[in-house]
């Protein structure tokens, strides 16, 4: 188990590590040039020589394992970071200044990281609920009428682009109706409250959208397992329905559905984004879209997408690791 | 070949035993698994019509130029004879010509895209062409590269079998769309000189992103499949009669992925349709040209005003999407052995 667990955090570094060197390639190499936005957000008349200025600040002179190195020593250990023709000073962990607001992108992120942190769980409690209830209910009407609608109209309501679903509710919802308060970040120190109304809507449309998937998969891991030798056994030593539906068969069906919630879930804190930009909350998805806008703001971007990767790769970690506790069959060698 | 089907041959014996020999065996050769599976899907309800939904929004696409010359409409203002966009909207940026204030007129259909005076009909249809075009594209090369990569994983196993597996899961740990945010304005700064090499550029770069993170699932699938097929009589018997690899791989092996690759792809397609549209949504996919995701996006706020304009796309997207999803799992009920019916 020990090995398993050491095995499993290095490597998943080593995927991190390498995911963080891609994509530092892909911004040092890949726009024609990096020094071009920040040029043009110093303002006034973007010469030869300044741009050359810049980037020699911004280190695009040197080789690129050096200046990633450079870049790794900011994060673990912050450096100063010269953007235009001012120093920045930004402390470890330090992932650039943005080239906007001239303020360093972790302090932004801590920000920003709540709101989308807060919609995906709130979201993903919401299809998680809804949708291994209705999936066990399904499975145990196996058959009917009830059953046959919920399976045809999960996958009718699965099939709709989600952002399709997202625009529809902003409309009807909260534009054209007062049902649900206006939708937005408010920050949660200030009065939590408040921050949850003002997420909830975005987060109910997130799993009432989600929810069919998952309503469908357990159903179909519920059937699977009813069909068990063990389940006929404690039906047939007489314990009631209800027991045998929670207590057996759901136990051994939640295993695998745990596993696809925990990646669902790392994939959601990487990209609220369609939530974010309809319903206009300021969080890490609108902030990476919005860094798009002139002038690029390189730093931004690359925080976001490595960001979005940590949790990508950290979801799979704790997933691998809780699954031998969910599932005594696995032994982790 | 040797396609492991069973009890599927069985089925013609039991249904006409009282043909003449010869024309028997002909009915047990000609029942691949594959047709077998046209056959079921030929008696789904739900997969003809939304076949039929499809073929529709197909001959759309295909014959857009053919519709806006028959309406008398433009795609885009560059043509000499299109009207500039002061002729068409008035002052409040409002079309002048039919909804939502004018009558309808059969000149423009759809109604005119307020600000820039694009007709709302030549926007639909050729958004449904870049759509389609670039779903379709997207799904071939994806499933070339996933294939590929998948039989050869599978099938080398050893050190080729690792490195292939990390860099499969290594994909699998980038978010998509913060992927493709990150991607897009790279490729545009590179290779977008002029208008005409940027909508060009825009076009592949988003073919490319939407394969970049479209490919993993069905190399892995294929790994899968070619790891236990390996082990099979037939493939051990071509390898000790010294049968190249190259020919194992695609004369042996891909025979046998067709049920698999069939319905990766017939799913594979409305994921990318609802990926372009939602990636032109935010704003990232094609700024240059026409897609539904794009009108949508500047059609967002109109829906009270105009709801003509935003509506039509959400419902032309909504029913493209729905009809491929459905017609996707019809395919793989259809394929699926294990489905009763």
């Amino acid at each position: 188990m020990f090995g398993f667990v050491v095995r499993r955090l290095l490597s998943s570094f080593v995927v991190i590590l390498l995911a963080s060197f891609v994509v530092f390639i892909i911004f040092y190499l890949g726009p024609s040039n990096p020094a071009e936005p920040v040029c043009q957000a110093a303002g006034g008349r973007c010469t030869d020589e300044r741009r050359e200025a810049i980037e020699k600040n911004m280190g695009l002179d040197k080789p690129v394992l050096e200046a990633y190195a450079t870049f790794m020593k900011g994060v673990v250990a912050g450096r100063e970071v010269t953007v235009g023709s001012t120093a920045y000073p930004c402390d470890a962990p330090c992932l650039g200044i943005s080239y906007a607001t001239g303020l360093p992108v972790y302090e932004e992120l801590k920000k920003r990281i709540v709101p989308t942190v807060l919609i995906a769980i709130m979201g993903s409690l919401v299809y998680l609920v809804l949708g291994v209830v209705i999936g066990v209910f399904a499975a145990a009407r196996r058959g009917t009428m009830g059953d046959r609608m919920l399976v045809s109209g999960s996958l009718i309501v699965s099939s709709v682009p989600y952002y399709l679903v997202c625009l529809l509710a902003w409309i009807y919802l909260t534009q054209q109706t007062s049902i649900f308060p206006a939708t937005g970040y408010f920050p949660i120190t200030e009065n939590p409250f408040t921050t949850i109304k003002g997420l909830f809507l975005p987060a109910l449309v997130l799993g009432i959208a989600t929810a069919p998937t998952y309503a469908r998969f357990t159903r179909g891991q519920m059937v699977e397992t009813l069909g068990d030798d063990y389940i006929r056994t404690a039906k047939a030593k007489g314990l009631n329905g209800r027991g045998v539906m929670m207590k057996h068969a759901l136990r051994a069906a939640i295993v695998p559905i745990v596993t696809i919630f925990g990646l669902d879930f790392g994939a959601l804190l990487g990209g609220t984004i369609f939530t974010e930009f309809i319903f206009d909350i300021d969080g890490m998805g609108r902030w990476g879209l919005f860094a798009l806008r002139s002038p690029l703001d390189l730093p931004v971007i690359t925080a976001t997408v490595l960001v979005g990767a940590f949790f990508i790769v950290f979801s799979n970690l704790i997933v691998d690791l809780v699954y031998g506790f969910l599932d005594p069959r696995v032994r982790l060698g | 070949m040797t396609t492991p089907m069973g009890t599927e041959v069985l089925d013609g014996f039991e249904e006409e035993p009282e043909k003449p020999r010869g024309k028997k065996a002909k009915e047990l050769t000609g029942r691949s698994p594959t047709r077998i599976a046209f056959e079921r899907l030929r008696k789904d309800k739900v997969a003809i019509v939304c076949a039929f939904f499809l073929l529709l929004l197909v001959l759309i696409a295909l014959f857009a130029p053919v519709i806006t010359k028959a309406f008398g409409v433009y795609k885009d203002l560059d043509d000499p004879n299109a009207p500039t966009p002061s002729e068409m909207t008035a002052g409040d940026g409002y079309p002048l010509f039919g909804p939502p204030f004018e009558p309808f007129t059969w000149d423009h259909p759809l109604g005119i895209e307020p600000q820039t005076g694009y007709d709302n009909l030549a926007l639909l249809v050729y958004g449904l062409r870049t759509s389609l075009e670039v779903a379709f594209l997207a799904t071939l090369v994806a499933t070339i590269v996933g294939v590929s990569l998948g039989l050869v994983a599978g099938y080398a196993q050893g050190w080729v079998d690792s490195v292939l597996s990390f860099i499969i899961d290594f994909f699998l740990s980038f978010p998509f769309v913060l992927g493709a945010l990150a991607l897009a304005p790279i490729m545009v700064s590179r290779f977008g000189g002029s208008s005409e090499s940027l909508s060009k550029a825009q076009f592949f770069a988003l073919i490319g992103v939407l394969v970049f993170f479209g490919w993993m699932g069905l190399a892995r699938l294929i790994r899968g499949q070619v790891l236990s097929l390996r082990e099979r009589e037939f493939i051990q018997a071509a390898r000790v009669i010294g049968v190249p690899t190259r020919a194992i791989l695609f004369k042996e092996l891909l025979p046998n992925l067709v049920a698999p690759i069939v319905v990766a792809v017939s799913l594979a397609l409305p994921g990318f349709v609802a990926a372009e549209a939602g990636l032109s949504f935010l704003g990232i996919g094609l700024s240059e040209g026409t897609s539904l995701g794009k009108t949508i996006n500047s059609a967002r706020n109109y829906y009270d005003s105009y709801p003509l304009y935003l509506f039509v796309p959400v419902a032309t997207v909504m029913i493209l999407v729905v009809a491929l999803n459905l017609l996707g799992d019809s395919v793989r009920d259809a394929f699926d052995p294990k489905t009763r019916r």
